[in-house]
């Protein structure tokens, strides 16, 4: 996958985070190219969302390097993170209650996507119009349904023009045709060429999609390839499938992890 | 018709108080943050003034040019260094060091001013009025003090609600992780909320040395800062046009108890904050949703 003359969009290099005695990364490395689209599964307490915490700044890393594009951002905070291409949504929607939903999103155009005046403006309506939240663009944001308020948590990452897109459990806590909508809109934003990495406990959500499957169990990958393949692997069908129901599980993962765990 | 004099100078007594409270309100609005130097830091501004009188010959009007900017560049690094700092331990930090702040403020006015009481000149303005029929008597003084209560006011709802900056800090004040994640850095945005503060404050500040007496204590004998807490807990938590209510009918209340008796000024305010509390806690103009 990586082309060796041109560093990759994503590389974590022997990343380790505990918690006292709770360790959420023992020495991971990971290399996502531009464009790649990678699907991450695992038991709960696994460290998936701390992974994102690390990766996006919300956490800094007690040993290894974190690059993105060649370039170290390990000391960067998690908005300078956003400035140069992370985009992240959290697991439960946090959306800026007080403002209307197209505020939201320019606020991500305008700061995260650097743009400025009119250009910001026309990237706020597209991030809306391919998250399908075009016409709820002028409602109050605290006043959405969970749908929506996925649907926003995806369009304010979008607005920020990311290269790399972390998605937290974007299905948990809705219905199938609910979770096929988002699904759509994932596969959009990849189409426009921004790589992903999708925490899902819905399983067949990923299945479908992703082209590369990683499973993280106890801090540390147990596989990493195909999505059939990984999913085939008795290591995987251990730690994860036997013991974990692979469809619609609403919300939490990853108990243990200090970070946006609230309702 | 006296009452309605009494009124009349409630409502302009009230203006001050706003005045007051905006920057108080704008720092709990967004930060949740209770500075108890407030009261202390308009003093500063008031000696600030009386320094640009003295030294650069200003007019006093003009000397809000020179400290409003200045006031803000200090409330600037002021959070970015100490107030951030203790935020980031508990809001009961921010309250410890904002009070210690108070005292250091007063002690070192005392010790480079001394005790004496002094007042900022406008000449004729600060005593001409005119009169609205035959029992109405209307400052000038009073009158430009509440109109800046409603211009700082107006502006600051204006700047909030359609500029980018303002966006940016109703994104911060609404959640400050998730505004990190939209790219923006929270620490920087509320740096600039402070700095707005204490630019209010600069304006507060020298309209009190104006209107009347102030000495380095004055921040806590006179009371200013309860009267504009007061003013915000009134009108509502984190609402700047319930700042503006809440000054007002504070001024009102304070003026009609002070015609039952002078004593019962305080009393009557002190009252009327206690069953605002009691009947209505968010606010006159607070919805029941939390700030």
């Amino acid at each position: 996958m990586p082309d060796s003359s041109v560093p990759a969009l994503l590389e974590l290099d022997s990343v380790s985070k505990s918690f006292g005695r709770v360790v959420v990364a023992e020495g991971l490395s990971l290399t996502v190219g531009e464009a790649d689209f990678v699907g991450m599964v695992g038991p709960n307490g696994a460290g998936k969302t701390s992974l994102f915490g690390l990766i996006a700044g919300d956490i800094s890393p007690d040993a290894g390097s974190i690059r993105l594009g060649g370039a170290q951002v390990n000391r960067l905070s998690s908005a300078a993170r956003c400035r140069v291409g992370i985009g992240r949504t959290y697991q439960v929607p946090r959306p800026f209650g007080g403002m209307t939903v197209y505020e939201n999103v320019l606020v991500a155009a305008q700061q995260g996507g650097r743009l400025r005046r009119r250009a910001s403006y026309a990237f706020a309506a597209e991030a809306l119009e391919v998250a399908g939240l075009a016409a709820e663009a002028n409602r109050p944001a605290g006043t959405l349904g969970l749908l929506q308020r996925k649907r926003l948590e995806m369009a304010r990452a979008l607005a920020t023009r990311p290269k790399l897109l972390l998605l937290d459990e974007v299905a948990g806590g809705l219905t199938d045709p609910e979770v096929a909508q988002l699904v759509q809109i994932v596969t959009s934003i990849r189409a426009g060429g921004v790589a992903i990495i999708w925490i899902e406990h819905v399983v067949r959500a990923l299945t479908g999609s992703v082209d590369r499957l990683l499973c993280l169990a106890g801090g540390r990958f147990v596989a990493d390839g195909g999505p059939a393949d990984v999913l085939a692997n008795p290591t995987v069908r251990e730690v994860f499938l036997g013991t974990e129901v692979s469809t619609s599980l609403p919300g939490q993962s990853a108990g243990g992890q200090p970070d946006q765990e609230q309702a | 018709m006296i009452w309605v004099n009494d009124i009349v100078q409630g409502v302009l007594l009230g203006g001050l108080y706003a005045l007051f409270a905006c920057g108080l309100s704008l720092m709990f609005g967004v930060m949740k943050v209770i500075n108890l130097a407030h009261g202390d830091l308009a003093v500063v501004a008031a000696y600030l003034a009386a320094g640009l009188v003295t030294v650069l010959h200003m007019p006093t009007a003009l000397s809000i040019l020179v400290s409003i900017p200045l006031f803000a560049i200090i409330g600037y690094v002021l959070w970015r260094t100490v107030l951030q700092a203790s935020l980031n331990r508990s809001v009961l930090t921010t309250l410890l060091v904002t009070f210690g702040m108070s005292i250091v403020i007063e002690n070192a006015l005392q010790q480079f001013f001394s005790a004496n009481s002094r007042s900022l000149s406008i000449g004729a303005l600060a005593t001409d009025h005119f009169n609205v029929g035959s029992q109405i008597t209307v400052g000038y003084l009073d009158l430009a003090i509440l109109i800046a209560a409603v211009v700082v006011l107006l502006g600051l709802q204006l700047f909030l609600s359609r500029t980018r900056q303002g966006r940016l800090i109703r994104a911060v004040a609404d959640d400050r992780e998730a505004a990190q994640l939209a790219g923006a850095d929270y620490r920087h945005i509320f740096g600039i909320a402070a700095a707005i503060a204490f630019g209010t404050v600069a304006v507060a500040g020298t309209a009190y040395g104006v209107y009347t007496t102030f000495d380095p204590t004055t921040g806590t004998t006179q009371l200013l800062l309860l009267f504009a807490f007061e003013a915000v807990v009134i009108g509502g938590l984190g609402s700047l046009w319930g700042t503006l209510v809440g000054g007002i009918l504070l001024g009102v209340v304070q003026d009609i108890g002070a015609q039952i008796s002078t004593a019962d000024l305080l009393l009557a305010g002190q009252l009327f904050f206690l069953l605002v509390l009691v009947i209505r806690p968010q606010g006159i103009t607070g919805s029941r949703r939390t700030a």
